[in-house]
C-alpha cells in the first residue's frame, strides 16, 4: 500500500461517518492512506464534514459546503493533480461557462483530470425501457464538446464506468458506450462525451455500506475500489457487528486495541454477547492487531496428511460464466504450475475442460484440489461445466477430492485470519505474500476476455497468465501460513502489537458478489 | 304469513330418499326452514347429472400401470394421457374432484418407469399455489404410487423445509418434488445445485393453473420462462401439464403462462349426480327483531362495512342457520365464508340458532358436530377436521375458500356459500364439493348485498350459462419483464438464443441496453451479457407487485403476535389506496387500522394495529387521463372501442370515516397526506357517436344537481351523469366475464375524450413535462380542451391501476360487447328506484365524485344503442334541434 505513483482519493459517503466513532475513521486514513477524502453529496451534511476534517489528516472536501461562491472549484489532490468540484446541478445550470472556463483555464497549472458532480445520475424507467442520464443537459452545456470528461459521483455506485455520448445542443443522448476502459473515444465536435463513474456505496447483502478508493494519476482514474465499512474499526473483528460496535463506542471502548482491554466478563454483559463470543472477539482482535492467524480447533488442515492438495484458479468470462477460459493449477509438491487457456475458439468451452481432466486424470489421480472459496465458484461452475460439456469425466471429476480453505477457515470457524478482508489478495497480503502485482483482478480478467470473446482482438496472455498464477501460489501461502500457526489461547493476555495495514473482516458476505471480491 | 317460531314438530325428520342422495332436497329445505318469508326471494334451479364416460385401463397405459388401479379411467383422463404421450403440453379444465391429480400421477410413473428401463432417471416438478396444498398433495400421491407398488418419492421443497442437509438430499434424491412459484423464483439462481433434478426433469406440473392471473399470472408466467431456460441449459425438455378449474379460456390462459402450444382437454367424463341449486335471498329484516340483534350488530362490524343501505338480514347471518338447519336434517354440509373470522362466527351462530329455535330443532345433538376450519389453524388441525370430513364425524365445516382449492375432504352432501364467491369458476369449484359420485346434491348460494350478489340472485340463469369467466395474464408489463430479465441474467448470461426464445429480439436488447445503462447487466448478447448488480436479484421480485416497490405488512410493536394478519407484501398503488395512515381495513374478519406507513426506507412498511372501530374509511380519488396513445380500435355500431397505453395520475388525496351501521360519514375529507401517484399503463376507451351524444344531452338537458359548486350550470349534466353511470357499471360487471379484481381497475367518463389524447409533439422533439399534481393535470386537460378546433368526443376510459397493465383493460377491450350487456342489465333491472342509482347498481363507493352526477337511463340509453338494442323511442329527431356549436360541451370528466 506504500509504494504507488499517482494519488489516492477517498469518497465516503455521510453515512459512513455520522454514528462512527472519530478513530473508526481514523483506522480508515491509517488503512487506505488517502492523500485527499471526498465526503459524498448531493445531500449537504455539515456535521459529517466536521467530522471528517477532524478525523482525517488529508485535505478534506464537501462539494454542496464548497464556500468558494463559484458554481465550480478546483481541489488539488496532490501536486499536478487536480479535480474540478461542481457544487450542484443548479449551479451548473445557472453558470455553464464557468464550468467551461474552470476546466480549460490557460493560467491553471493544469488540466482537471476529472470532474466530480453527486447530482449526477442514472434514472431507470422500466416502463419504457429507458435509462436516462440526471443532468444530460447542464453537463451537455457546461463541458467541451469533442473530448471525453471523466465525471465522478457519488450518485451511482462504484464501479459503474460507462461513456455518455450527448448531443452537444440539446444534452440529448446519442449512445452510451460500455466499455470505455477498453476503447473512450468521443464522437464528434457536436458531441459532448460524458465518460461517468460511480465512487457511491455499493449494495451487498448489508445493505449500501461501502466506501471507495480511487486511484488518480495524470491520466486520470486508473482504478476504482471499494471497501466494506465493516472493514475498519471495531467491526472489523469478528462478532462486532454495527449494534454492538455502537453500544461498545457508547462505553469508550472504540479501537481494537481498547477492546483487548476490556476483559471478557465485561464484553458479556452487552446483548447478544455470549462468553465465547467474547473470547472469539479478544482471538480475533488479537489476530488482527499483531498480523498473525490462528487456529482454532484441532480439525486438521484439509489434507494435511497425504501429499499436498493442487492448487487450483479459474478466470471466467462473468458472473454467469460461459466459458471458463483459464484454469491454473499450482503444485507444490514440485513447485509447477500448470495453465489451460482457451486462445483459438472461445465459443467451445469443451477444449480446456478436456486438457484439464486428461492431465489430472492422467497425471495425478490421487491428487486432492484446493481453492478459496471454491465451494461458491471454482467447483461450482467446473462441477456444472464439466457435466455439460465433458460429461464422460463426470464420475471421474465428482470423485476428486475437493477442499475450500476459504470454508474451512471462515465458515466452518477453524481458523481466524489477519487481513482486510477474507478476500484472497488480502489474506495473503497480511501474511506476507508477495503478490505479482498484475493490477488485475477477477473482474477485469473476465471483462478482458469477454472483449476477446466479441472482438478477437488478443489480450495481453501473459499478463492474465501471470495473474491467475498468482493467485494459485497465494493459496499456497496461505494454507502454509495457516499450517504452521499455533493455537489461539483463551486468555486475552496478548498485548496488542504494532500491526500497520493489518485491518481485516471477519464477515463475509455469503456469496461472491463481483469477481474482483476473490 | 311469518310463521316465527312456530315449530314444525313434525316433518323435521330427514326425507329418507334414495339412498346416498342428499337427505333433504331444496323444496324441502323451503318447507321446512323455519321463518321463510318470501317466496320471491328464493329460486330453486335444478343441474341435471351426467354418466361416466370411461376408456379401458389397458388402453391407454402399460400393464404394470393397468392392472392396480381399481377403476377404468375417465375419458378426460385417457385423453390427456394420449395427449401427453403424443408428447403435446396439456391442460386439464375440468370439474372440482374429477380425477386431474391422477393424470399427472400416472404420467409421473409412466415417465419414470420407461426412464429406468433405460438405465435413467426421470423427474417431475410439481407446483402448488399454496403450501397446504402441496402438503396434502404430498401425501396424495405418496399414497398413490405405493397403491401401484412403484417406489418414486416425492417431496415437498419449500420455505419450510428444513435447510442444510434435508434440501440437499431432496434435491438431489427426489423424484418428484413439490413447490411453489416464490420458491422456483428464489431456487432458480441457485440452479447448478439442482443440476441432477433439472437435467432429468421430464414433467413440469401447474395445478389449479386458472390461480394465476392479473399481477401474480404474469410474475409466474415470467418464472416459468426462466425455469424454461435452465431446464434447456441442463438439456431437459419437460412437457407441461396444467390443472385448472373451468375457465372460459383454458387454452390461451394456460399457453400465455407457458409460452407453448397447449392441449385443451375439458370434457369431463366423471359422472355426476344430479344437483339443486337454491338462490337464497335473505328475507327483510324485521324492524324490531329482538332476537337477531346480538347476531346483526356483531355482523354488521363484520363484513357489512361496504354497504351503505342495509335492508335484507345479512348473508352473514342467514347462511350459518342454513348451515344448521341442513346438518339437522343429516345433510353432511360445508359452508364457504369469505374470511376466517366468519368462519369461526358461522359455527357459533350455527349452533345459536338451534338454541332459539329450540322448539323447532327438538333434538339439539342432532347434526351438531359443526367445525370451522381455515389456514389460520395448525396443520395438525387441520388435518384432523380433513379426517374427521372425510369419516363423516363431522356434520358441517365452516370454511374459508382454503377448502376451495383441491385439499381431498371427501365429498358432502350440500354446499352453502355465504355471499357469491365473485366468479363463476370459484362457484363452481365450491359446490363441486357437494355430490358424491352419481348421487342427488344440494347447494345453496346466500346472497349478500353486494351488486355481484344482487345481480345473481336476480339473474339466477347467470349461473348456468355456459360460458366461464376468462382468465387474464399478460407478459407485456415491461416492468416486471425487465425485473425477471435481471434474474435470467443472473442464473444464466443471456446470449444471442434468447431473443425470440425468452423475449423478442427489439424488446430484449432495449432491456437489456437498458440495465447497461444503469451499471446492473455487463456484455454483449453475442458473447453474453452477465448480471452485475446487487446480489441475488430474485430476492427483489414480488410476486405482487409490478416495481420491485413492496411494502411489508407489519404488526406495531407490542402487539400480540396472534394478530399477526399474514397478509401478503403490498403494492405500492394498493398502499396509497387502502393503506394510508388512519385507514381502517378489514382483514380475515379482523379489524385493523393503519397507524403508520414508510415510504423511504429501503424496505418499505405498512404497520398495522388490530383495532374495533364502529367506522370503516373510504378512500377519495381523484383521476385524470393523460396521453393516451391508440394502439388498436375497432367499431362497434358507430361507437368507436380503441385499445392502448397512457398515463394515469391517480390522487388519493382524502379519505371519510364512514359509520359501520348507518353507512353515514363520521367525518369527511382528511387528508391522507398521500403523494399522487403516476402510472403508465394500458387503457380502453370508448368514443360515442356524436348523433347519439347530440340527442341525449337534449333528453336529458333538465337534470340538474343541487349541488353548488358550478358544475350543475351545463345542460349536459344528464348526458355526462349517464357516461359516469354506465363508466361504474362496465368496471362493477367486469369480474362476470373475465377473473380480474374489480379493484385492479379505474375508469374516467368525460365529455372531452380529445383532451386525454397525446398531442401532437413540439417542435424540440420533446413533449411536456408530467404535470405533479391531479388539479394540474386537470388544468392541462382542460387547457386542451379549450384548444382543440373541433368539436371532441364525448366517452369513458377503463385502465388498469398498476403500474404498466395488467392486461385486463385488453380484455375489456376484447369483451367489450359481452361486457356491455352484463352493465345494461344490472342498470335496467335493479330496482332502486333512482335516477342516480344505488350501491348495488351504479353507485362507487371509490367515485373520486361522490357518485355525482349519474343518471340511469341516459346509460341504459347509451349501452342500448351500443347494443343495437331497439329503443322504445328515436332519438334521431331530437338531435337536430341541436345547433352545432351553439352549446359548446364544458370540458367535464368523472372517475
Amino acid at each position: 500500500m506504500t509504494n504507488r505513483d499517482g494519488a489516492r482519493l477517498l469518497a465516503l459517503p455521510p453515512s459512513a461517518v455520522l454514528g462512527r466513532p472519530t478513530e473508526t475513521l481514523a483506522d480508515v486514513g491509517a488503512t487506505l492512506e488517502p492523500d485527499a477524502v471526498w465526503l459524498l453529496g448531493p445531500e449537504r451534511e455539515a456535521q459529517a464534514f466536521a467530522r471528517t476534517r477532524r478525523a482525517f489528516d488529508a485535505p478534506a472536501f464537501h462539494p454542496p459546503l464548497e464556500t468558494s461562491g463559484e458554481p465550480v472549484s478546483r481541489q488539488p489532490i496532490e501536486t499536478g493533480l487536480e479535480i474540478a468540484v461542481v457544487r450542484s446541478l443548479r449551479a451548473l445550470r445557472a453558470s455553464p461557462a464557468d464550468v467551461s472556463s474552470a476546466l480549460s483555464d490557460p493560467c491553471s497549472r493544469s488540466t482537471p483530470i476529472a470532474v466530480v458532480c453527486d447530482d449526477v445520475t442514472t434514472t431507470t424507467r422500466p416502463m419504457a425501457l429507458e435509462t436516462g442520464l440526471e443532468g444530460a443537459a447542464e453537463l451537455a452545456a457546461a463541458l467541451p464538446p469533442g473530448r471525453v470528461t471523466t465525471v465522478l459521483t457519488g450518485g451511482v455506485p462504484a464501479g459503474y464506468d460507462e461513456l455518455w455520448h450527448l448531443a452537444a445542443e440539446t444534452g440529448a443522448v446519442r449512445a452510451v458506450e460500455h466499455e470505455p476502459a477498453f476503447a473512450c473515444e468521443p464522437a464528434g465536435d457536436d458531441c459532448v462525451s460524458v465518460r461517468v463513474r460511480g465512487v457511491g456505496p455499493v449494495e451487498g447483502y448489508g445493505g449500501a455500506a461501502s466506501l471507495a478508493v480511487l486511484e488518480l494519476d495524470e491520466t486520470g482514474v486508473a482504478a476504482v475500489d471499494t471497501h466494506e465499512r465493516s472493514e475498519f474499526g471495531l467491526e472489523a473483528v469478528s462478532g462486532v457487528g454495527p449494534k454492538t460496535a455502537e453500544r461498545l463506542a457508547d462505553a469508550e471502548v472504540t479501537t481494537r486495541a481498547e477492546l483487548l482491554e476490556t476483559p471478557v466478563d465485561e464484553l458479556t454483559n452487552y446483548p447478544g454477547v455470549g462468553r465465547d463470543g467474547a473470547h472469539r472477539m479478544h482471538r480475533h482482535a488479537t489476530v488482527l492487531e499483531t498480523g498473525e492467524p490462528r487456529r482454532l480447533t484441532d480439525e486438521s488442515l484439509p489434507a494435511e496428511s497425504g501429499r499436498p492438495p493442487l492448487c487450483l484458479d479459474i478466470e471466467t468470462d462473468g458472473l454467469s460464466p460461459t466459458i471458463l477460459w483459464q484454469i491454473g493449477v499450482y503444485d507444490p509438491v514440485d513447485d509447477s504450475y500448470r495453465a489451460f487457456i482457451e486462445r483459438d475458439d472461445p465459443d467451445d468451452p469443451a477444449p480446456v475442460l478436456e486438457a484439464l481432466c486428461d492431465w489430472l486424470f492422467a497425471s495425478h489421480p490421487d491428487r486432492a484440489l484446493l481453492t478459496w472459496n471454491g465451494w461458491r465458484f471454482d467447483y461450482r461452475h467446473l462441477g456444472a461445466f464439466v457435466a455439460r460439456h465433458v460429461p464422460y469425466y463426470v464420475d471421474e471429476w465428482e470423485s476428486v477430492p475437493k477442499f475450500d480453505l476459504y470454508d474451512w477457515a471462515v465458515r466452518e470457524g477453524h481458523a481466524l485470519l489477519p487481513g482486510r478482508t477474507n478476500k484472497l489478495e488480502d489474506v495473503a497480503g497480511a501474511l506476507g505474500y508477495e503478490s505479482a502485482e498484475t493490477g488485475l483482478d477477477g473482474a477485469q480478467t473476465a471483462a478482458a476476455y469477454q472483449r476477446f470473446l466479441r472482438t478477437r482482438e488478443e489480450l495481453d496472455w501473459a499478463r492474465h497468465e501471470a495473474y491467475c498464477e498468482d493467485d494459485c501460489r497465494a493459496l499456497w501461502h496461505v494454507y502454509e501460513r495457516l499450517r504452521d500457526a499455533p493455537r489461539a489461547t483463551d486468555s486475552s493476555d496478548t498485548s496488542p502489537a504494532e500491526a500497520e495495514g493489518a485491518t481485516s473482516t471477519g464477515t463475509m458476505g455469503g456469496e461472491q458478489t463481483g469477481l474482483g471480491d476473490f | 304469513m311469518d310463521t316465527d317460531d312456530t315449530a314444525i314438530e313434525d316433518g323435521t325428520e330427514p326425507t329418507d330418499g334414495s339412498r346416498g342422495d342428499v337427505p333433504i332436497t331444496g323444496d324441502e329445505l323451503l318447507e321446512t326452514f323455519p321463518r321463510y318469508r318470501d317466496e320471491g326471494d328464493v329460486s330453486v334451479l335444478e343441474i341435471s347429472g351426467r354418466e361416466a364416460s370411461t376408456v379401458p385401463n389397458d388402453e391407454v397405459l402399460r400393464p404394470e400401470l393397468a392392472e392396480p388401479l381399481e377403476h377404468d379411467l375417465y375419458a378426460h383422463q385417457a385423453e390427456a394421457l394420449a395427449a401427453l404421450e403424443r408428447d403435446e403440453n396439456v391442460c386439464v379444465a375440468t370439474s372440482t374432484s374429477s380425477g386431474k391429480t391422477r393424470i399427472y400421477a400416472l404420467q409421473i410413473a409412466r415417465n419414470v418407469l420407461e426412464a429406468r428401463a433405460r438405465g435413467e432417471r426421470s423427474t417431475a416438478y410439481v407446483l402448488y399455489p399454496t403450501k397446504a396444498l402441496s402438503r396434502d398433495q404430498e401425501r396424495e400421491l405418496n399414497d398413490f404410487f405405493d397403491r401401484l407398488g412403484l417406489d418414486i418419492s416425492v417431496r415437498v421443497y419449500d420455505g419450510d423445509t428444513d435447510p442444510g442437509e434435508t434440501r440437499r438430499q431432496i434435491r438431489e434424491e427426489a423424484d418428484v418434488i413439490i413447490s411453489n412459484f416464490a420458491g422456483v423464483n428464489t431456487y432458480l439462481h441457485d440452479h447448478d445445485r439442482w443440476a441432477r433434478f433439472l437435467s432429468t426433469c421430464d414433467l413440469v406440473v401447474v395445478d389449479e393453473s386458472h390461480t394465476y392471473t392479473g399481477v401474480h399470472g404474469m410474475h409466474v408466467a415470467w418464472v416459468i420462462r426462466r425455469l424454461k431456460r435452465m431446464l434447456e441449459y441442463y438439456g431437459a425438455d419437460p412437457r407441461f401439464a396444467l390443472t385448472s378449474a373451468t375457465i372460459g379460456n383454458p387454452g390461451e390462459h394456460s399457453s400465455a403462462l407457458i409460452a407453448e402450444s397447449v392441449t385443451v382437454v375439458d370434457e369431463d367424463g366423471s359422472p355426476a349426480g344430479p344437483r339443486e341449486l337454491v338462490l337464497w335471498n335473505p328475507p327483510a329484516r324485521a324492524r324490531a327483531d329482538g332476537a337477531d340483534d346480538d347476531s346483526t350488530t356483531a355482523a354488521r362490524t363484520d363484513d357489512e362495512a361496504d354497504d351503505a343501505v342495509v335492508e335484507r338480514v345479512p348473508a352473514s347471518v342467514e347462511a350459518p342457520r342454513l348451515l344448521s338447519h341442513l346438518c339437522y336434517h343429516g345433510a353432511q354440509t360445508l359452508l364457504f365464508t369469505p374470511s376466517r373470522k366468519l368462519a369461526e362466527l358461522s359455527v357459533r351462530r350455527a349452533s345459536t340458532h338451534r338454541r332459539d329455535r329450540s322448539r323447532y330443532y327438538a333434538n339439539p345433538e342432532r347434526g351438531s358436530e359443526i367445525e370451522p376450519y381455515h389456514a389460520g389453524h395448525s396443520r395438525t388441525k387441520r388435518h384432523g377436521t380433513e379426517h374427521r370430513l372425510k369419516t363423516g364425524a363431522l356434520d358441517g365445516v365452516a370454511s374459508t375458500n382454503a377448502l376451495e382449492l383441491g385439499i381431498n375432504v371427501g365429498e358432502m352432501d350440500a354446499t352453502v356459500q355465504l355471499g357469491y364467491p365473485g366468479q363463476r369458476q370459484s362457484f363452481w369449484q365450491q359446490i363441486g364439493r357437494a355430490g358424491r359420485g352419481t348421487r342427488r346434491a344440494l347447494s345453496v348460494l346466500v346472497a349478500g348485498h353486494r351488486t355481484l350478489d344482487q345481480y345473481v340472485a336476480t339473474n339466477p340463469d347467470y349461473l348456468l350459462e355456459t360460458d366461464v369467466e376468462d382468465a387474464v395474464v399478460d407478459v407485456d408489463n415491461d416492468a416486471v419483464f425487465a425485473r425477471h430479465l435481471l434474474c435470467a441474467a443472473n442464473e444464466l448470461a443471456l446470449e444471442e438464443a434468447d431473443a425470440g426464445a425468452f423475449a423478442e429480439r427489439d424488446r430484449l436488447e432495449r432491456a437489456v441496453e437498458m440495465w447497461r445503462r444503469a451499471g446492473r447487466l455487463a456484455g454483449h448478447l453475442e458473447t453474453g451479457v452477465s448480471y452485475v448488480g446487487p446480489p441475488r436479484p430474485q430476492g427483489s421480485i414480488s410476486l405482487y407487485a409490478t416495481s420491485g416497490e413492496e411494502y411489508a405488512v407489519e404488526l406495531a410493536d407490542g402487539v400480540d403476535e396472534r394478530y399477526d394478519p399474514e397478509m401478503e407484501p403490498l403494492a405500492e398503488e394498493r398502499v396509497l389506496r387502502d393503506f394510508h395512515e388512519g385507514a381502517i381495513r378489514l382483514h380475515e374478519g379482523q379489524q385493523y387500522e393503519v397507524v403508520g406507513v414508510d415510504h423511504d426506507s429501503p424496505r418499505p412498511t405498512v404497520t398495522l394495529r388490530p383495532t374495533d372501530a364502529d367506522c370503516y374509511t373510504r378512500t377519495r380519488t381523484d383521476v385524470t387521463v393523460l396521453d393516451a396513445v391508440s394502439e388498436a380500435s375497432r367499431e362497434i355500431g358507430e361507437f368507436t372501442l380503441h385499445f392502448g397505453r397512457g398515463r394515469v395520475l391517480v390522487y388519493h388525496g382524502t379519505y371519510d370515516r364512514v359509520d359501520v351501521d348507518s353507512g353515514a360519514p363520521k367525518e369527511q375529507g382528511i387528508p391522507t397526506e398521500n403523494p399522487p401517484l403516476s402510472i403508465d399503463t394500458q387503457l380502453c376507451w370508448l368514443e360515442v357517436p356524436d348523433a347519439l351524444e347530440r340527442a341525449l344531452v337534449e333528453r336529458y338537458r333538465e337534470f340538474s344537481l343541487e349541488d353548488e359548486d358550478g358544475i350543475a350550470e351545463t345542460g349536459h349534466l344528464g348526458y355526462a351523469g349517464g357516461l359516469h353511470a354506465a363508466e361504474h357499471a362496465t368496471i362493477g360487471v367486469a369480474p362476470l366475464e373475465l377473473m380480474v379484481d374489480k379493484r385492479d381497475l379505474g375508469g374516467l367518463a368525460t365529455l372531452s375524450i380529445d383532451s386525454h389524447l397525446e398531442r401532437e409533439r413540439g417542435e424540440d422533439g420533446r413533449t411536456d413535462e408530467a404535470p405533479r399534481n391531479v388539479a394540474a393535470a386537470e388544468a392541462t386537460v382542460r387547457q386542451i380542451a379549450d384548444g382543440l378546433e373541433h368539436e371532441p368526443k364525448s366517452g369513458w376510459f377503463i385502465y388498469d391501476g398498476i403500474d404498466g397493465g395488467l392486461g385486463f383493460s385488453r380484455a375489456i377491450y376484447e369483451n367489450f360487447e359481452a361486457v356491455a350487456g352484463r352493465a345494461r342489465e344490472l342498470i335496467a333491472d335493479c330496482d332502486c328506484g333512482r335516477v342516480d342509482g344505488c350501491p348495488a347498481c351504479v353507485m362507487d363507493d371509490q367515485c373520486g365524485n361522490d357518485n355525482q352526477p349519474l343518471h340511469r337511463e341516459a346509460a341504459v340509453d347509451v349501452l342500448d344503442r351500443l347494443l343495437g338494442n331497439e329503443s322504445g323511442e328515436a332519438l334521431e329527431p331530437d338531435a337536430a334541434e341541436s345547433e352545432p356549436g351553439g352549446d359548446r360541451r364544458p370540458p367535464l370528466f368523472y372517475s
